[in-house]
């Protein structure tokens, strides 16, 4: 509004609705959607990552029909511009004097396209990578483990790309917006722009904003709805990994002094050695028979890291050379890079008491699925929130570390 | 037809008790074949609260380590926080029910415990002691 208060040379303005409730409710949750997948991109926040994938998803696929049903200014036919236009209105922009359009205008026309289909192609990697690695999704077993991990560099890598696309955009509207005087972020909020008397006002459509905002809404709610009626006895557990090969014996001999940790854990190598050294096993004597070593041992072997039972397997025994037999799955560089973030408060607490004890975080050890998302780092009850918030905003300073002040600057006395 | 099944219910809640009597009595006969015994409660029990140094370590070390000192709780392993079900055969019947297990487990807490074996005198005290609560 403040642009207004200029002198302008056009006598008559008055102000209309350019952009639609839809499209500024789109807009707005697309920036949330992004904004939540890329705090979330740790293994971790898995659910609350895919939830912000499939949102931003319905929202491309709402878009493609809005643009085609959605109004003026809305619709696709009213920033159809060809690339001439686009190039030519960037070098009239870059020269300080670009034609002002009351819609999109042609250069950021080319921008909401190259957004829109970057963000098609993350969200089809993201489900690759997601049926690939994890085995979930719409895309499960469409491709191998290999594959799926290609998809998911794919993945963070468009994801780099639509975050460089997000800055070209913000530095367009800015400049749009000092150049013609005018708020267009503000215009984003209120979808009303200052024009000349006559021009073509768009509707609000109001019915299709509620239904917007009450779908997701319902999907929010139906996707952690695990959440609002879990018990501390039984936590909610987002993904639930396929049964594993299982063996009464082995869970009742191995599972009697620790977690049964599953064979998909380390190579059959090392299985076959720590049973071997059965009598001296972490410093006890282990007193097992014959036939109790051989089914222990065999039920082990055939179910080792070797065999990609699951991606924690896959990527476990990918990052053991070939000529090491590690005996804890605690050396494996798998392991050790996945926990590095984990602080030493952390394993020292009482409810975790170490790092054999998967179970104290991961919701599924027993199982030995592993899955992403399946786990809680034990904190004391009513701190939960806190520590969340405060490693949520760490994250955030971290990504963004570019906003913050420096933090030794001297301060300038002169 | 009804009486079968009466009889077959009571059996039901009879024969874990017969067969843990069964298993300690037998490995307790198998002890004084060994010439050990007989075999006291009292003993058992100040063997179970007894400390022992650890040759490694330094660190003293007992029975209620792991197992706590009310054997009708559960005690919790040193290392790895598991969960041990009570000793007591009173709070958890499945308890030296087993002949196999009940020598599997004297051999691995003994050699951890006491840092050697336990006699067959031993053993039968601790026997006598966990099967009176």
């Amino acid at each position: 509004m403040q642009t207004q208060t200029e002198e302008n040379p056009v006598a008559e303005i008055t102000q209309a609705r350019i952009w639609n409730i839809p499209v500024r409710l789109f807009h707005w949750m697309l920036v949330s959607c992004f904004i939540t997948a890329w705090l979330t991109r740790d293994d971790r926040y898995l659910d609350i990552h895919l939830f912000a994938g499939y949102l931003m998803a319905a929202l491309i696929l709402f878009r493609l029909l809005w643009g085609v049903i959605g109004g003026p200014y809305a619709r696709f036919g009213d920033f159809a511009f060809g690339w001439r236009e686009a190039w030519g209105y960037t070098k009239m922009a870059l020269k300080g004097c670009p034609p002002r359009f009351i819609g999109h205008n042609p250069a950021g026309s080319w921008g909401i396209y190259l957004l829109l289909g970057l963000g098609s192609l993350i969200a089809i990697t993201g489900l690759l990578a997601l049926g690939g690695e994890e085995g979930h999704g719409p895309l499960a077993g469409l491709l191998n483990r290999p594959q799926g991990a290609l998809a998911h560099d794919l993945h963070e890598l468009l994801a780099w790309v639509m975050l460089g696309a997000v800055a070209v955009h913000l530095l367009g509207v800015l400049v749009e917006s000092i150049l013609h005087r005018e708020n267009l972020i503000g215009s984003m909020i209120t979808g009303y722009k200052s024009v000349p008397p006559g021009t073509v006002s768009a509707t609000a459509s109001r019915p299709v904003a509620a239904f917007m905002l009450v779908a997701t809404i319902a999907a929010g709610f139906s996707w952690f709805y695990g959440y609002l009626v879990e018990t501390p006895e039984q936590p909610y557990r987002p993904f639930i990994g396929q049964q594993l090969p299982d063996n009464a014996l082995w869970r009742e001999e191995c599972g009697a002094c620790h977690l049964a940790f599953h064979p998909s854990l380390l190579p059959a190598r090392s299985w076959r050695v720590m049973m071997q050294q059965q009598a001296s096993h972490f410093g006890e004597d282990l007193f097992l028979e014959q036939d109790a070593i051989d089914e222990i041992t065999t039920f082990m072997a055939d179910n080792a890291a070797e065999q990609e039972l699951t991606e924690a397997a896959w990527k476990i025994n990918q990052s053991i050379p070939e000529t090491e037999t590690p005996l804890r799955i605690t050396e494996t560089q798998y392991w050790i890079d996945k926990h590095s973030e984990i602080s030493m408060q952390i394993w020292e607490s009482p409810k975790v008491n170490g790092k054999v004890n998967c179970a104290a975080c991961h919701l599924d050890a027993d199982d030995g699925t592993f899955e992403d998302a399946a786990m809680r780092i034990p904190v004391e009850e009513d701190q939960s929130s806190t520590v969340l918030f405060n490693e949520m905003f760490q994250k955030a300073a971290r990504y963004f570390s570019f906003n913050s002040a420096p933090p030794n600057r001297l301060d300038d006395k002169g | 037809m009804k009486r079968k099944l009466i009889v077959i219910t009571a059996l039901m809640f009879v024969m874990p008790m017969v067969v843990q009597a069964d298993a300690i009595s037998q490995l307790q006969a198998d002890y004084q074949a060994k010439g050990a015994g007989p075999f006291s409660a009292a003993a058992g029990e100040a063997l179970w609260n007894k400390p022992f140094k650890d040759a490694k370590s330094g660190k003293e070390r007992r029975c209620t380590t792991c197992h706590t000192t009310d054997l009708t709780q559960a005690g919790k392993h040193l290392r790895t926080g598991k969960v041990i079900e009570p000793m007591a055969p009173s709070a958890n019947p499945k308890r030296l029910t087993k002949i196999k297990k009940i020598k599997k487990w004297f051999v691995r807490n003994c050699k951890w415990t006491l840092g050697r074996e336990c006699t067959a005198q031993e053993k039968g005290d601790l026997l006598a002691f966990l099967k009176s609560l």
